[in-house]
């Protein structure tokens, strides 16, 4: 432990303009240790990663490697001294194989300045030997599961010589199981020496697999310490301040519903479809929220996808309050009520380019319009209400989209809903990629839209996300429920066991 | 202060390079400038022109259309058939002229929607189809339009000063922004370029909002058709020659318009139009020969369209 640390910042700010982004930051990042940045968006995590891997160059303060410190950092030069970074979405070429993507832009070649195979093939094994992680070099990235394709921007970053590794939100699209392989791997990368940074909204992963916490806000190291000395209300605390102290954690208990006397607002039964899920069978009842959890593939998404018309079952029924219908597209789910908040925020949901009211107008664009004519006022009515109804953030109608945090987008995708009063609302993996803040308000959106008499289901991953909202929990596994629960009577544990079980 | 330069570059960028260019060729020319010469540039874009604005929505929503140029010949002698060979009246036959625009549109449409047939390749063989069909009912032979005043005016006639090519042009142009920013069918347009699945998944139909504007772009294209053998007092199936199509592509994406579908705005058209005429234009009046012509005109776009990818990626960030 005496040796330098592998990366430190010392009174490190960034300002863009009259914006400090960062103010005065010191981290140190130690060989065999994994740090961990935790804070809401717009904390300042992103500028900190920018700055130490070049990509920013601090306004003011210093930034060391390995107790040297360096001028003009620039990422070419952070990369050569072996800061390696990880990004949330892929930085991998989908086409090619493995081991191809590994020595991208770093190729071994041979005397007529060839690609010398057997030399990456050995380099490769080596490193693979070394650290103990294994994949299939040969196969193409298309076909890798999400972990896998993690490793391998790991193995890429080692072959690189990469002394310090920083991963960004690398959880974001992986299951339950798929967090834990990770969370091995990084264990053996700091075993053999190498420092890690670790970004995660989920706070359960943080405090698995993180040494010391960092937490930003508003640009501001608030806390900063090794992990046993801080607890989880305290960080979060610390996090979003005592504005949401107690809401995350310990947010109110799910009450049971009363289902006896209430009849069910959809009957699924029987549902099947080939390849993906099948025998589905239950009911949700309006003014509950009902939950499906399980892991990556277990046929939650893929059920949802067929409730909302965008898939077609194999076969099955599903009824509506007492009549079968069938849902042949999204269009003629959504005449009946049921509206659903995709996984992909990005791929299926919003049209990045487009400002906050375009995108919350298009799906009532029928009572905006008169003759194809758009009402403007009608339009900036409805986007005004939500902006407010939802607490938007920056508030502005006229805001492009893609160039807003994680959560004010999920804000966006959930107001375009709300206007149109759905009866039955599908969230898949509501919460993704956003901070604690504005997941917060997200929950309150959810829990009134319930009490408004909505039923709501909401597909999710996160254990504590399904324990804090659900009246009823349905696990899936392989396809079929495996078992149902009853929110407020049910514990972690249990649950868990149910899902890997 | 680039920063605030790049920011407002993409806005900007047009109206600056035209007033620019204006200035540089007064200066080498006066005669640029005299009202002769300007409404002489309004005519000779307004048949491209009126052929972008519709290429503009095409564009927006992440396809093109490539088969533009036969359709000008093929609604002009659909037209020259109506009036000599079945001796209809000018306003049905050129009713008739602009319905197989329509008609070849929405074959383009439909295929691309429902055959999930990629616009490039649909386009590119409809390209070669209308030709073939409008030698086939054509011949190789010029058709010539005589004796009918009626039709002819619309080619040759001045309204207020202005031939008609270039009112039905500037017509279009506040029709089609007006459509643009207040109805849906303008908005769905670019909501389906940025993320056809999001719209999909909102409950639209994005079939619907595709096929109208390939049938829009073949209504164009048979205005300008239409317009175009009005003017030259002909019909023939070799009008709108193999490159017709790449000059109205050209000034759509001078125009600001992204090839891969989203954003685009008509009026940004209409100034990417304009400046294109002021190029070529300009040019003829100062003397500079075909082949040199041909060149500059390359250049000026490769270097405009450089600017605003600059402007756009740096946005980004």
């Amino acid at each position: 432990m005496s040796a330098a640390p592998l990366i430190e910042t010392i009174d490190v700010s960034k300002q863009f303009g009259d914006f400090v982004a960062l103010k005065s930051a010191n981290i140190s990042v130690v060989a065999g240790r994994v740090l961990g940045f935790v804070g809401s968006n717009g904390a300042g995590k992103s500028t900190l990663i920018r700055v130490i891997t070049g990509a920013h160059s601090p306004s003011s303060g210093e930034l060391k490697v390995r107790g040297q410190r360096i001028e003009n950092a620039d990422p070419a030069l952070m990369r050569r001294l072996g800061v390696a970074c990880i990004y949330q979405h892929s930085s991998l070429v989908p086409a090619l194989s493995a081991i191809d993507n590994i020595f991208l832009g770093r190729q071994i070649r041979n005397r007529l300045r060839l690609i010398d195979h057997r030399a990456q093939r050995r380099r490769l094994e080596e490193v693979m030997t070394q650290f103990g992680i294994v994949i299939d070099p040969h196969e193409f990235i298309e076909n890798l599961s999400p972990v896998a394709q993690k490793e391998v921007e790991i193995l890429k970053a080692l072959v690189a010589n990469a002394d310090v590794i920083l991963m960004d939100e690398p959880t974001a699209w992986l299951s339950l199981i798929e967090v834990k392989a990770l969370q091995d791997t990084i264990r053996k990368l700091t075993s053999a020496g190498k420092g890690v940074v670790y970004i995660s909204h989920v706070l359960d992963e943080v405090f698995e697999i993180c040494d010391d916490i960092t937490i930003l806000r508003d640009g501001t190291m608030v806390w900063t310490g090794p992990t046993e000395d801080i607890d989880r209300p305290q960080l979060v605390n610390r996090m979003v301040g005592n504005v949401l102290d107690s809401t995350v954690r310990v947010a109110p208990k799910a009450q049971g519903h009363s289902r006896s006397t209430a009849k069910a607002y959809l009957s699924v039964s029987k549902l099947t479809r080939k390849d993906s899920f099948k025998d589905v069978t239950f009911d949700v009842y309006a003014g509950e929220i009902l939950s499906f959890a399980g892991l990556i593939g277990s046929g939650r998404t893929e059920v949802a996808k067929v409730l909302f018309g965008d898939d077609k079952p194999t076969s099955g029924q599903i009824m509506k309050q007492g009549s079968e219908v069938t849902l042949k597209s999204p269009r003629e789910a959504i005449a009946h009520g049921i509206c659903l908040l995709p996984e992909d925020r990005h791929a299926e949901g919003l049209c990045l380019e487009h400002t906050t009211l375009e995108n919350t107008v298009i799906p009532s664009l029928d009572v905006l319009t008169k003759h194809s004519i758009l009402s403007q006022s009608a339009m900036a009515d409805l986007c005004r209400r939500q902006i407010h109804n939802l607490n938007i953030l920056p508030p502005d109608p006229d805001k492009v989209v893609g160039r807003m945090s994680g959560g004010n987008q999920q804000k966006v995708l959930l107001g375009k809903w709300i206007e149109k009063q759905p009866q039955l609302l599908i969230l898949d993996e509501p919460t993704v990629g956003v901070d604690v803040g504005a997941k917060a308000e997200i929950y309150t959106t959810i829990r009134n839209l319930r009490d408004a008499g909505a039923a709501v289901i909401v597909i999710s991953s996160d254990i504590e996300e399904i324990m804090t909202l659900s009246d009823r929990i349905l696990v899936f596994k392989n396809g079929e429920i495996a078992d149902e629960f009853d929110g407020s009577k049910i514990d972690n544990d249990t649950l868990i066991s149910a899902i890997g079980g | 202060m680039l920063t605030k330069i790049r920011h407002n570059a993409s806005h900007l960028a047009l109206p600056i390079a035209l007033i620019t260019l204006s200035l540089i060729f007064t200066l080498a020319e006066p005669a640029f400038l005299s009202p002769d010469n300007l409404n002489g540039i309004l005519r000779q874009v307004a048949l491209t022109g009126i052929m972008a604005i519709f290429m503009t929505f095409v564009i927006m929503t992440g396809g093109i259309d490539l088969s533009i140029g036969p359709v000008m010949a093929l609604a002009g002698l659909a037209a020259y058939f109506a009036i000599f060979g079945a001796g209809l009246p000018i306003g049905i036959a050129v009713f008739l002229g602009i319905l197989t625009g329509a008609a070849v549109g929405a074959i383009n449409g439909l295929a691309i929607v429902s055959l999930r047939i990629p616009p490039i390749i649909m386009t590119l063989g409809m390209l070669s189809i209308v030709r073939g069909f409008a030698l086939l009912m054509g011949g190789p032979d010029l058709h010539q339009i005589r004796d009918e005043p009626a039709y002819t005016f619309l080619g040759n006639g001045l309204v207020m000063g202005w031939p008609v090519s270039v009112w039905v042009f500037l017509l279009l142009t506040v029709m089609m922004t007006w459509t643009q920013k207040r109805t849906s069918f303008g908005l769905l347009v670019s909501s389906i370029g940025d993320n056809a699945r999001a719209v999909h998944l909102s409950g639209r139909s994005t079939g619907k909002t595709v096929c109208l504007v390939y049938i829009l772009s073949g209504v164009g294209a048979a205005i300008a058709g239409i317009l175009l053998s009005s003017q030259v007092h002909t019909a023939s199936a070799t009008y709108g020659e193999f490159g017709t199509e790449l000059d109205v592509i050209a000034a759509v994406v001078l125009g600001g318009a992204n090839l891969m579908g989203g954003k685009g705005s008509v009026f940004r058209t209409f100034l990417g139009v304009l400046l294109l005429g002021v190029i070529n234009n300009g040019l003829n009046i100062m003397n500079v020969p075909v082949d040199q012509q041909l060149m500059f005109k390359g250049a000026i776009i490769i270097v405009a369209l450089s600017l605003s990818e600059w402007a756009q990626r740096t946005r980004k960030v």
